[in-house]
């Protein structure tokens, strides 16, 4: 066998590996419904802020837990422990990503993702008339 | 209606000058394509001509839309989005690229200059390349084209789309008004791209985009001429300039997160920076290839392939970044203008192209029977660019994900710790790369002998080896790649170092390959010491540990400091002394002491800001003092931005039982007790009233202990009313609102005064040890790099 046959069937099994990892090391987006029903394991989250329910960041007491409600896709509630400050323009952000896990009744998030309006639409021309 | 001051002649102009980009380059691409095939230099004259046609439109086109973003024309939605009256002119680039019109006509205007540099001496690969440039120019321009055809929509032009044709917008009652504009101010550049690095990193990382379409040009003309080694010759320094542009281009964004923004570090692992680097890495690996055959004759077929899947990279990423598929994955990729499908086809096309080009020509390749000594430098250099092109696959595939859940109806989400799963497939894959950088100038092309090749390389393995035992003992590593990658990157020093000095003899053109691979050991060192052994710092030290929530506390990783305190941080202390308001940032000043000896002194300080936004959001930017062997960065991550007004309160409301806890911005407030009373200072109560006190203990930060009595009072069984306790000098009132008789807690309003809360920031802050070595690499490389382009232009010449 040359040489470079070992190379290529190297190659082809450290790729395929790779496809392997990728497939399996990766976390799922779910609903919350999906991720209680699988406490403790990772999942992503999409879902919109409660306005309604008060958010509570005492960084006096933990600056690293921020807790919320959030409303996932089908419209199930969760409090949600943010395990990092809050993060700032939280209020307006429209869309959550959530990543972390179901622990009791609680979904405690290790990381959190904003999608936010002002930056990633359009804004809106009646909003941005000239200061006086 | 006729509305007022609207410059409509502008629109019209970049508009017209678009289409004639579009059908010029068209033209261009059928002439040179014709000239090609009849060999006629009437044709080629016309391709020339058509392609100087297009350069100009494409100038015009740049030139009519900075007018528009120069005067304001905010009557146009992309001038309106992307710029605003109070925007400094000097961010005047970042708002002509920061939208996806303006980021394509740059990609235009590169090509455009690249194929005038290609076109100044005309040779015989001038038609065949032409036409591939050409023809990718079409696909471009009609991005931007912004004309309905035959029902669909193809491109989006920043001259046709005006804001109040916009779909999102047309309803509004503004544009009732005539004079709209005279009201009407840009809704402005996003704050995070408002700095430098917006101005230079999308021009660079453009013009290697740009540069990789180059060597590509040439290696599809070198199978469809049947030349299929002469194309090397004019397409290698490209390549090479390709390696050193989009190189540039890409630390520069690296260099960007870590200076500018709130990242935490200089790469992240996220999609868009993925798809930067991935044919960065090919085409690295397809140079290589290209120089052994340049010397040897061989690997014809894998100089070709990677060179060429370099360019469908780019297109890829392009797709990626630009369709709108990435979606939740990544915080950066453009807003989706719904144009997957153009994007789609523009890829597909060439794939498809490249796939039929080397499929039909596979039998016709010229291949050798002999195989490459293994202790060879093009044996060794085949298998380097071959793990470059594994690690490219490994990061491309992760990062297309959200394809395959699209085509596949998955659901995959990228693994959690993003960062460790990259690493852990890329580190090894550094360790090879950099193993075999380190000797593989050591060997000569056809094969060297063993023996003497290890005498020569024993003096640099053994001193990374010793070097890096060292610098893994003092830097405390542990994992077995991590240490394995500190040898071979400081033995990819070593070696190259070493080839350096034998070569040099007072040549600076035959070093650039060992400088540029010097770099890239300090570039790997760099990286691998700072972001393996950064520190965070900033672990709540603060009195306020609740150990009631000791789950959440191993996660600390930002500290509370409130103005005036001193707090402990790493090895120094840290004081948040004042906030600063200027023009739009509101910077946070951060005294860093130090103990010496028996007293404390004042080292430095730094302003960590948020620049204020109203309209786009608040963006917290970092500060970082750089010291030679290490930098400490930090930023804010949150901050009560409003002023605190006198005469204000901030309310709200909990639920405590007895002997719960609440936290107040001045003070701990714990609930000592419930009890029924009957009769209250100051106050009258009547026979038939029910009333209730709730004793509180207010401990303050100075851990002095304060007693506060509020009352409920029910009246004739219906009437509720209750007495707030005052505490004046905290600026503090809590009322006592109602009983929840099951659960035995109490609704507690609590009232706090702004102008009497704390004002406090929450930090974190990260120590880079040895960040610079990874500068020093990129500076390195770019120079090393430079040289290569130079020699083989010589060499080209000769």
């Amino acid at each position: 066998m040359k040489k470079l046959h070992i190379v290529g069937i190297v190659v082809i099994a450290v790729a395929i590996g790779a496809i392997i990892s990728s497939l399996s090391d990766s976390s799922t987006y779910a609903n919350f419904e999906e991720a209680f029903a699988t406490p403790e394991s990772e999942f992503h989250v999409v879902g919109t802020l409660n306005r309604d329910k008060a958010s509570v960041y005492e960084p006096e007491v933990n600056p690293d837990l921020f807790t919320f409600y959030m409303v996932d896709r089908e419209g199930e509630e969760r409090q949600v422990d943010l395990l990092k400050s809050k993060p700032q323009d939280f209020e307006r952000s429209e869309q959550i990503v959530l990543i972390g896990q179901a622990k009791g009744e609680v979904f405690r998030a290790t990381d959190i993702l904003l999608k936010c309006p002002s930056k990633y639409n359009d804004g809106n021309p009646e909003e941005t008339g000239k200061e006086s | 209606m006729e509305f007022q001051g609207e410059h409509l002649f502008s629109g019209q102009l970049g508009h017209f000058l678009v289409l004639l980009s579009f059908v010029a380059a068209g033209l261009s691409c059928f002439a040179f394509l014709k000239g090609h095939q009849e060999s006629d230099e009437k044709w080629e004259r016309l391709g020339k001509l058509s392609f100087r046609l297009h350069t100009v439109s494409v100038f015009g086109m740049i030139g009519v839309l900075f007018y528009m973003l120069i005067n304001s024309f905010f009557e146009y939605h992309y001038v309106w989005q992307h710029s605003s009256l109070d925007m400094p002119v000097r961010y005047i680039f970042s708002c002509f690229w920061e939208g996806q019109e303006g980021s394509f006509m740059l990609w235009i205007f590169w090509n455009a200059v690249l194929g005038n540099i290609l076109l100044y001496k005309r040779s015989e690969w001038t038609a065949s390349v032409m036409a591939i440039f050409s023809s990718v120019q079409v696909f471009l321009s009609s991005m931007i084209l912004g004309t309905v055809v035959l029902g669909y929509k193809i491109g989006s032009s920043p001259f046709t789309t005006l804001l109040r044709e916009h779909v999102d917008f047309a309803n509004l009652p503004l544009f009732q008004n005539p004079a709209y504009l005279e009201s009407l101010d840009g809704r402005g550049l996003n704050p995070l791209l408002q700095n430098y690095w917006m101005t230079i990193h999308p021009p660079t990382l453009f013009l290697g985009f740009a540069l990789t379409l180059i060597p590509f040009a040439y290696a599809l003309s070198g199978l469809w001429r049947r030349k299929y080694n002469e194309w090397m010759k004019p397409g290698l320094p490209w390549a090479y300039v390709g390696i050193m542009v989009l190189g540039t281009g890409i630390l520069m964004g690296g260099a960007w997160a870590y200076e500018a923004l709130s990242f935490g570090g200089f790469w992240a692992w996220d999609p868009v920076e993925n798809a930067s680097l991935v044919p960065w890495l090919t085409l690295v690996g397809g140079a290589h290839l290209m120089m052994i055959h340049r010397n040897k004759g061989t690997s014809l077929f894998g100089a070709i392939a990677l060179v060429m899947i370099s360019f469908l990279l780019v297109l890829y990423s392009t797709f990626l970044t630009r369709s709108g598929i990435l979606g939740d994955s990544s915080v950066h990729a453009f807003t989706d203008l719904g144009m997957s499908g153009q994007l789609l086809l523009y890829l597909l096309f060439y794939i498809v192209l490249t796939i039929l080009a080397i499929a039909i020509r596979f039998r016709d390749l010229p291949r050798t029977k002999k195989e490459e000594p293994l202790w060879s430098r093009e044996f060794w250099m085949f298998i380097g660019a071959l793990v470059l092109l594994v690690s490219a696959f490994q990061i491309i595939f992760n990062t297309s994900l959200p394809v395959i859940n699209k085509i596949f109806g998955t659901k995959l989400a990228a693994p959690t710790d993003i960062k460790d799963f990259y690493n852990s497939w890329q580190v090894p894959f550094a360790v090879i790369v950099s193993f075999i950088m380190g000797f593989v100038q050591m060997l000569r092309y056809h094969g060297s002998k063993f023996g003497p090749f290890i005498k020569k390389l024993s003096i640099a393995l053994l001193l990374s080896a010793a070097l890096a035992i060292a610098a893994a003992l003092s830097l405390e590593f542990q994992n077995p790649f991590l240490i394995a990658l500190l040898w071979t990157s400081i033995f990819a020093i070593i070696g190259n170092t070493q080839y350096f000095i034998e070569i040099w003899r007072g040549k600076v053109r035959k070093v650039g390959s060992s400088v540029a691979h010097v770099g890239f050991g300090f570039i790997l060192l760099g990286a691998l010491i700072s972001a393996g052994k950064s520190d965070k710092i900033s672990m709540n030290t603060s009195s306020f540990d609740i150990t009631a929530l000791s789950e959440e506390m191993s996660n600390r990783e930002n500290l509370l400091l409130v103005k005036g305190d001193t707090l402990p941080m790493g090895k120094y202390l840290v004081s948040y002394t004042d906030r600063i308001r200027e023009d739009q940032n509101l910077r946070f000043k951060i005294d860093f002491f130090e103990r010496k000896d028996q007293g404390i002194n004042k080292v430095f300080t730094l302003f960590p800001f948020v620049q204020l936004n109203p309209r786009m959001g608040n963006v917290p930017e970092p500060d970082t003092k750089h010291f030679l062997d290490h930098d400490i960065y930090t930023h804010v991550t949150y901050a009560v931005l409003e002023e605190p007004k006198e005469g204000e309160y901030d309310e709200r409301e909990a639920w405590m039982a007895v002997h719960d806890t609440a936290f107040l911005s001045k003070g701990i407030l714990f609930l000592d007790s419930i009890f029924p009373v009957k009769e209250i200072e100051d106050q009258e109560i009547e026979p038939g009233d029910i009333a209730v006190a709730a004793k509180f203990e207010l401990w303050d930060f100075n851990t002095v202990k304060h007693d506060l009595y509020a009352y409920f009072i029910l009246r004739d069984t219906s009437f509720v009313f209750n007495i707030p306790a005052i505490k004046e000098d905290m600026g503090l009132r809590l009322s006592f609102q109602s009983i929840d008789p099951q659960t035995e807690k109490i609704q507690i309003k609590i009232e706090e005064e702004q102008a009497e809360k704390k004002d406090f920031i929450v930090l974190q802050a990260i120590v880079f040890p040895y960040i610079n070595l990874l500068w020093l690499g990129c500076v390195l490389m770019v120079i090393g790099t430079f040289i290569a382009v130079v020699q083989r232009l010589k060499l080209r010449k000769n």
